[in-house]
C-alpha cells in the first residue's frame, strides 16, 4: 500500500477525526471506563445548607458500613486553597459551607452503591448563617459575608475587592459623558441572562492511584492536565513533583473541566487508603456541584448620530460569582473587553462587579461572558437601526471595525475578516430578499443578525516533535483533546510542516511528566497557540534534517528543501534526495543524536494601551488575537403559543485559516446549537440558593430534533500573520452571536424587544400580544 | 428486592398481593425513579411475559382494546384505531423520543398518571375506559374517573391495568393531539386532545380534553353537549374555551408558569379545532 498523499491529510484537508473509529465503536476509554486493580469507589456527602458553620461531624455509622474503607471530612484535608484568580477554595468544605451541594465529606468503599449509602449516613452539625442567594442580597448593607478572609486571600492580579464583591473591573476609552450630547438617538435598557449548564455528555470524574513511594497518578475528565496538577497541589499542599496527571478521552468540556472538580477528593482518598480511588458524579451531582455559566444583569446605553454613526456606549454588568471565585474574575474582565463589540465607538465606559453568593460556583463556559454582553449590545444595535429607520445590516457595516483598527482598550488587531463575514452571511441568507419571505400559516417569520468577535490566545503552551528511527514523527503538546478535534488538527499541522502524511505522525496523550506545559484547552486557543508551537518545533526538526542532509550531500543547508512524503533534497535536483529514514537512522546510530524539536511560548501582546484606555482591576494584561463573525438567523414564531424556532441559520466565521474545514464546520454548527439553547430554552432555575432543575428532564437543551436542518457554516479566512498557517480559534465564537441574532429576529417578527433570556414561549407570546395591542 | 416474572394475568395479580409490590411494565419511568432513589419496591412483578397484555384488538362494534403492555410505538402505528380514535395514536407518536416510545407502555403511563403525560387527555377525549384486574376481580372505569389527582389514580393496591378500551368513534370524526413543549421529546407545557365530527356546518361530535393544566385532564362535557348540532364558530368556541378555562388548575413549574398555561390552553384549543375543521372539510 502506498502511503497516503501528504496534501490529502495535511492542512486544509477535512481529515476524519483520528479517534473517530474508537469512539464510534465504543472502544474509547473515558474516565468512567477506567478500572485499576483493587480500586475503591468514592461518593460525596454534600451540604444541604447554603451557608452554615460546620460545628461537628459524626462519621461512625458511615464508617461501620461493611465495605467502607475510608471516610474523610474537612478535618482530614490540608489547609491549602485553590482558584485560578483568587485562592479562595478548599478541596472540601472546611469550617463552613457556602452553597448547597458543596462537598462536606467523602467516602471510599468497595463499590459505588456502598459508598453512596455510607455517604448518606454521615451526620454533620451545622449552625445556619444568613443566606445571600443573589448579588442583590449579597450587596445589601446587612449582607452576610461569604468569605471573611477575602482581603487576605492570595490573588494573581490586582483585584479590587471587598465585602462580597470578589472583583470589580472598569475599562474606558474616550469621554462618554460629553459624548451623549453628540448623539441624536440613545437607546438604554436592562438585560438579563440566566445560568446555563455546560451539559457535557460526560459528567465529571477522576481516578487517583498511589505508588509505593507515595507518588500519585491522577486521571480525570479535564481540559488541562497542568491545571489539574496545579489545583490539586495547591489544595492539598503537595509538591508538583509528587503528582502526575494524565487524561483519558474526555467527553466535552465547554469550560466545565478546565478548573478543579473532584480531583482533590480522590487524591486525598488515595493517599489515605493507599488504594486506587475513583469518583464519578452522576448527572444531578454534575449539575449541582461543578459550575455553570454566570447569570448577568447588564445595563447598557448606546448612542448614535442621525446618519447612524455610533458615538458612545456605557455598559455595566453584575455577575453572580457563586460561592467561589474560580474563573469568574476573568469572565468579568473579558466580558467588558468584548462589550464595545466589533465596532468603531469612540467613547465607551464599561464596568462590572463580580459578587459572591451562596449558589454553586459559576465559571468558564464557551464564550466566557461574551454571549451575555453581545446579547445586550447587539440588541441595541438593532434598536438604534429601528429608531433611525436603517437596515440593521447597513448600520453594522457603517460602523464595523476596519482592518488596522484597534480593539477596545487599544490592543492591536492583526487580521480582521468582519466585512467579509457580514457580506457572505448577507448574500447567502438573501438578507435583502429574505426579510420579506412569507411565513407559513399561523407563524411569523423574520431574520435577525448579530456580529461579534472573540479571541484565541492566552498564556503558555509548547510542543515537542521527535523524529523516530524510521523517519515517522511523534508530537507531544500536553493539550487535551476534549472532543473538539485538536489532536487531529495539531497532527495535520505537524504533518504539513514536515511534509509527511498525517498517518506518519503519532500524537502523545498529555502527561505532566512528559509533555511540555499547556495552560489548557480553553479560550479557543489550542489551534492558535499550540499550533504555533507545533509549527515552530517541527521547524527545528526540519532544520536538523537539513543539517544532516547537508553533511551527507556536502552542500549548504540553504540549498535543501523538504519534499512531500518525508524526503529532503537539493533544490532543483529532483533525484538528489534522502528519506527521513536515512536521516534519522544516521542521527540515531552514527552522528548527531536523535532529532528533537521543541518550542514553548507565552502569549505576550498587551490587550490595553494605557495611552488610549483606562483599565482598573483587569485580570489579564495579554489576551489574544481576534476572530470575527456574523450570524443571520431565520426564526419562526408560532402565533398561537409564542414558541420561537430557529429554522435556518447562516453563520460566517473568520478563522484565519481552516486547518480542517470539516472540524471548523462542526464547531460553527455546535456553537450555534448551544447558543440557540441559551437563547430559547436553557435556564438553571434557582429557588433562593438552590438549583431546582438539576436533571435532563427538567433542564432542557435542544437536541438534533430542535436544531434547524440547515445551519450554513461559512468559513472566512483572514489570515492571522503570526498564526500557524494563518489560523485563529473557532471553539467559542460560533456560539457568541446566537442569542442576539435570535433575539433580533424575534423582535423583528413580533415588534417586541425582549431583554431577558431565555426567550420562552411565554415571554414571546406576551410580547407579541402587547405589541399587537399597541399597533 | 424480589423479582417475579409471571406469564399470566392471574399469576401477576397473585404476585402483586404483597406489601410494597410494584408492576414493572416498560420501565421507562419506574426504573428511572428507582435509580434516583425515589421509590424502592420490595417486589417487582414484571409483566413482560404476560402475552395477554401485549395485544391490541378491534372488536366487531368498532371499539379497540389495547393491552396494558402495548408500547407507545405500537400504539402510534396502530391501524385498528380509526376516525376519532386516532387521537390516541397521534398522542402516542408525540411521547418523548423513539427509545422511550420503544420502551414505555400505555398501562405504565396510565398507572403513573403524570398530568403532563400525553395519554391522559387523549384517553379522556376518546371516552376511553380503563380495565383493571385485582384479587377481587375485574372492573372498568372511565378515564375521567381513573385519573384522580396529581400522580394519583383509582388503582387499588394489588390491582393492575389490564387494558385500555376505546369505544367506537363515529365514522368521519377526526382525532388529533396538539402538544406544546419546550423542546422535542419533553413533557407538555399544555396539550389538547380533540375528537371532532362535522356534518356540513353543524357539529356532530365534540370532545376536548386539556392536558398538563391541572391534576387531571379537563373536559367540559356539558358545554360540548350544548354545542352539538350547531355551527362551531368563534362565539361557540369561545363558550367552550371559557368553560374549560374555569376548570384549569395549573401550577408554576420549570416548564412554564400557571399564568402562561391559562393563557395558552384556550389558544391551543382554538387552533386544534380550526385545524380539525380544515382537515375534515378537506376529506369530505
Amino acid at each position: 500500500m502506498s502511503p497516503p498523499d501528504t496534501a490529502a491529510s495535511g492542512v486544509g484537508a477535512s481529515l476524519p477525526r483520528l479517534d473517530a473509529r474508537e469512539k464510534v465503536t465504543g472502544r474509547a476509554q473515558y474516565i468512567a471506563d477506567m478500572v485499576r486493580p483493587n480500586m475503591l469507589h468514592a461518593a460525596i456527602h454534600a451540604s444541604p445548607a447554603a451557608h452554615a458553620l460546620i460545628t461537628g461531624y459524626d462519621t461512625a455509622e458511615a464508617s461501620a458500613v461493611p465495605g467502607v474503607a475510608c471516610v474523610l471530612t474537612g478535618d482530614d484535608f490540608p489547609d491549602g486553597r485553590m482558584g485560578a484568580f483568587i485562592k479562595d477554595e478548599p478541596a472540601i468544605a472546611k469550617g463552613k459551607v457556602r452553597y448547597p451541594g458543596e462537598p462536606v465529606a467523602v467516602v471510599a468503599a468497595e463499590d459505588e452503591e456502598t459508598a453512596r449509602r455510607a455517604a448518606a449516613l454521615i451526620r454533620v452539625d451545622y449552625e445556619d448563617l444568613p443566606v445571600a442567594a443573589t448579588p442583590d442580597d449579597a450587596m445589601a448593607p446587612d449582607a452576610p459575608v461569604i468569605h471573611e478572609d477575602l482581603p487576605d486571600y492570595f490573588k494573581v492580579f490586582p483585584a479590587i475587592c471587598g465585602g462580597n464583591v470578589a472583583s470589580e473591573t472598569e475599562l474606558s476609552e474616550g469621554d462618554v459623558d460629553a459624548a451623549w450630547a453628540e448623539c441624536d438617538v440613545i437607546v438604554e435598557g436592562e438585560f438579563e441572562t440566566p445560568a446555563q449548564a455546560h451539559l457535557s455528555i460526560e459528567p465529571v470524574g477522576a481516578l487517583a492511584e498511589v505508588d509505593a513511594d507515595g507518588r500519585v497518578t491522577l486521571w480525570s475528565a479535564n481540559q488541562s492536565v497542568f491545571r489539574v496538577q496545579a489545583n490539586v497541589c495547591e489544595a492539598l499542599q503537595l509538591p508538583m513533583s509528587k503528582l502526575r496527571c494524565l487524561t483519558p478521552k474526555v467527553g466535552a468540556g465547554f469550560g466545565n473541566k478546565m478548573e478543579p472538580h473532584v480531583q482533590p477528593l480522590v487524591v486525598q482518598l488515595a493517599l489515605k487508603t493507599g488504594r486506587p480511588v475513583r469518583l464519578i458524579l452522576n448527572r444531578t451531582e454534575d449539575f449541582e456541584t461543578v459550575r455553570a455559566r454566570h447569570p448577568f444583569k447588564i445595563r447598557c446605553k448606546t448612542g448614535a448620530k442621525r446618519d447612524g454613526t455610533l458615538v458612545a456606549r456605557e455598559l455595566s454588568a453584575i455577575l453572580d460569582c457563586g460561592a467561589y471565585g474560580d474563573d469568574s474574575p476573568g469572565v468579568l474582565g473579558y466580558s467588558l473587553l468584548m462589550s464595545r463589540g466589533p465596532y468603531r465607538i469612540p467613547h465607551c465606559r464599561t464596568s462590572g462587579k463580580l459578587v459572591y453568593t451562596n449558589r454553586m460556583r459559576f465559571g468558564a463556559f464557551r464564550g466566557f461572558g461574551n454571549p451575555q454582553v453581545t446579547f445586550a449590545t447587539e440588541s441595541q444595535i438593532d434598536e438604534i437601526a429601528g429608531r433611525l429607520g436603517m437596515d440593521p445590516l447597513d448600520l453594522r457595516v457603517k460602523n464595523m471595525m476596519r482592518p488596522g483598527d484597534r480593539w477596545f482598550g487599544g490592543g492591536e488587531v492583526a487580521s480582521n475578516g468582519l466585512a467579509e463575514c457580514i457580506e457572505k452571511a448577507s448574500a447567502a441568507s438573501g438578507w435583502r430578499q429574505g426579510r420579506a419571505r412569507a411565513a407559513p400559516s399561523g407563524k411569523r417569520r423574520a431574520l435577525g443578525v448579530a456580529a461579534c468577535a472573540h479571541i484565541s490566545g492566552l498564556l503558555a503552551t509548547g510542543a515537542i516533535v521527535r523524529l523516530l528511527e524510521d523517519g515517522s514523527v511523534v508530537l507531544n503538546t500536553g493539550a487535551v483533546d476534549i472532543g473538539q478535534g485538536s489532536d487531529t488538527v495539531l497532527t495535520q499541522m505537524c504533518a504539513s510542516a514536515l511534509r509527511v502524511p498525517a498517518d506518519r505522525v503519532a500524537i502523545a496523550s498529555p502527561d505532566t511528566d512528559g509533555s511540555p506545559y499547556n495552560w489548557g484547552t480553553t479560550a479557543s486557543r489550542v489551534t492558535y497557540t499550540t499550533g504555533r508551537s507545533v509549527v515552530a518545533a517541527a521547524g527545528h526538526v526540519a532544520e536538523e534534517i537539513k543539517r544532516h542532509a547537508a553533511e551527507i550531500f556536502e552542500c549548504a543547508v540553504g540549498d535543501l528543501e523538504l519534499r512531500d512524503g518525508g524526503r529532503v533534497g537539493i533544490k532543483g535536483v529532483p533525484d538528489k534526495e534522502l528519506s527521513y529514514f536515512e536521516v534519522s537512522a544516521r542521527a540515531h546510530w552514527a552522528a548527531g543524536g536523535p532529532i528533537v524539536g521543541a518550542d514553548t511560548w507565552v502569549y505576550n501582546q498587551p490587550s490595553v494601551d494605557p495611552k488610549r484606555a483606562i483599565a482598573r482591576g483587569l485580570p489579564f494584561p495579554q489576551i489574544g488575537v481576534y476572530s470575527f463573525g456574523c450570524m443571520i438567523a431565520a426564526v419562526e414564531i408560532d402565533e398561537t403559543t409564542g414558541k420561537a424556532d430557529a429554522v435556518e441559520v447562516w453563520s460566517a466565521m473568520d478563522v484565519g485559516r481552516a486547518i480542517n474545514p470539516g472540524s471548523v464546520e462542526g464547531q460553527i454548527e455546535g456553537g450555534f446549537v448551544q447558543g440557540m439553547g441559551f437563547a430559547l430554552t436553557e435556564e438553571m432555575v434557582f429557588d433562593g440558593p438552590r438549583l431546582v432543575n438539576p436533571s435532563m428532564m427538567d433542564y432542557k437543551a435542544p437536541t438534533s430534533l430542535d436544531a434547524p436542518f440547515d445551519i450554513h457554516s461559512i468559513i472566512v479566512e483572514a489570515a492571522e500573520p503570526d498564526g500557524p498557517f494563518g489560523a485563529k480559534g473557532i471553539g467559542e465564537i460560533g456560539l457568541v452571536p446566537a442569542p442576539a441574532a435570535i433575539g433580533n429576529a424575534v423582535a423583528a417578527a413580533t415588534g417586541a424587544r425582549l431583554r431577558r433570556l431565555p426567550l420562552t414561549p411565554e415571554r414571546v407570546l406576551n410580547g407579541l400580544l402587547e405589541s399587537d395591542s399597541e399597533d | 428486592m424480589e423479582f417475579i416474572r409471571p406469564d399470566s394475568i392471574d399469576a401477576a395479580v397473585a404476585a402483586l398481593q404483597a406489601e410494597n409490590a410494584a408492576c414493572l411494565a416498560g420501565g421507562a419511568t419506574l426504573v428511572a425513579m428507582m435509580n434516583a432513589d425515589l421509590v424502592a419496591p420490595e417486589r417487582l412483578v414484571s409483566l413482560r411475559d404476560v402475552a395477554a397484555l401485549r395485544t391490541a384488538m378491534r372488536q366487531p362494534d368498532g371499539s379497540v382494546v389495547i393491552g396494558a403492555m402495548r408500547r407507545h410505538r405500537e400504539t402510534a402505528e396502530e391501524t385498528d384505531l380509526r376516525d376519532g380514535q386516532r387521537v390516541l395514536s397521534d398522542a402516542a407518536g408525540q411521547i418523548a423520543n423513539p427509545p422511550v416510545r420503544n420502551m414505555g407502555t400505555i398501562g405504565g403511563s396510565c398507572a403513573f398518571a403524570d398530568p403532563a403525560a400525553d395519554y391522559p387527555p387523549a384517553l379522556a377525549a376518546a371516552d376511553a375506559r380503563i380495565a383493571l384486574v385485582g384479587a377481587e376481580g375485574r372492573r372498568t372505569l372511565p378515564a375521567d374517573a381513573f385519573f384522580v389527582d396529581w400522580y394519583e389514580t383509582a388503582l387499588e393496591p394489588g390491582e393492575l391495568i389490564e387494558s385500555v378500551i376505546l369505544p367506537p368513534a363515529p365514522a368521519g370524526t377526526a382525532g388529533s393531539y396538539t402538544k406544546l413543549a419546550r423542546v422535542a421529546g419533553d413533557f407538555a407545557i399544555a396539550s389538547v386532545a380533540l375528537v371532532l365530527g362535522m356534518e356540513g356546518d353543524a357539529c356532530s361530535h365534540l370532545a376536548v380534553a386539556v392536558g398538563a393544566c391541572g391534576p387531571a385532564p379537563v373536559r367540559r362535557r356539558d358545554v360540548e353537549t350544548e354545542l352539538l348540532g350547531g355551527g362551531l364558530g368563534d362565539s361557540e368556541i369561545r363558550r367552550l374555551t371559557d368553560a374549560l378555562a374555569d376548570g384549569l388548575d395549573p401550577v408554576d413549574d420549570v416548564r412554564a408558569s400557571a399564568d402562561y398555561r391559562r393563557r395558552v390552553a384556550p389558544r391551543l384549543v382554538r387552533q386544534a379545532i380550526a385545524e380539525a375543521k380544515q382537515c375534515l372539510s378537506g376529506t369530505q
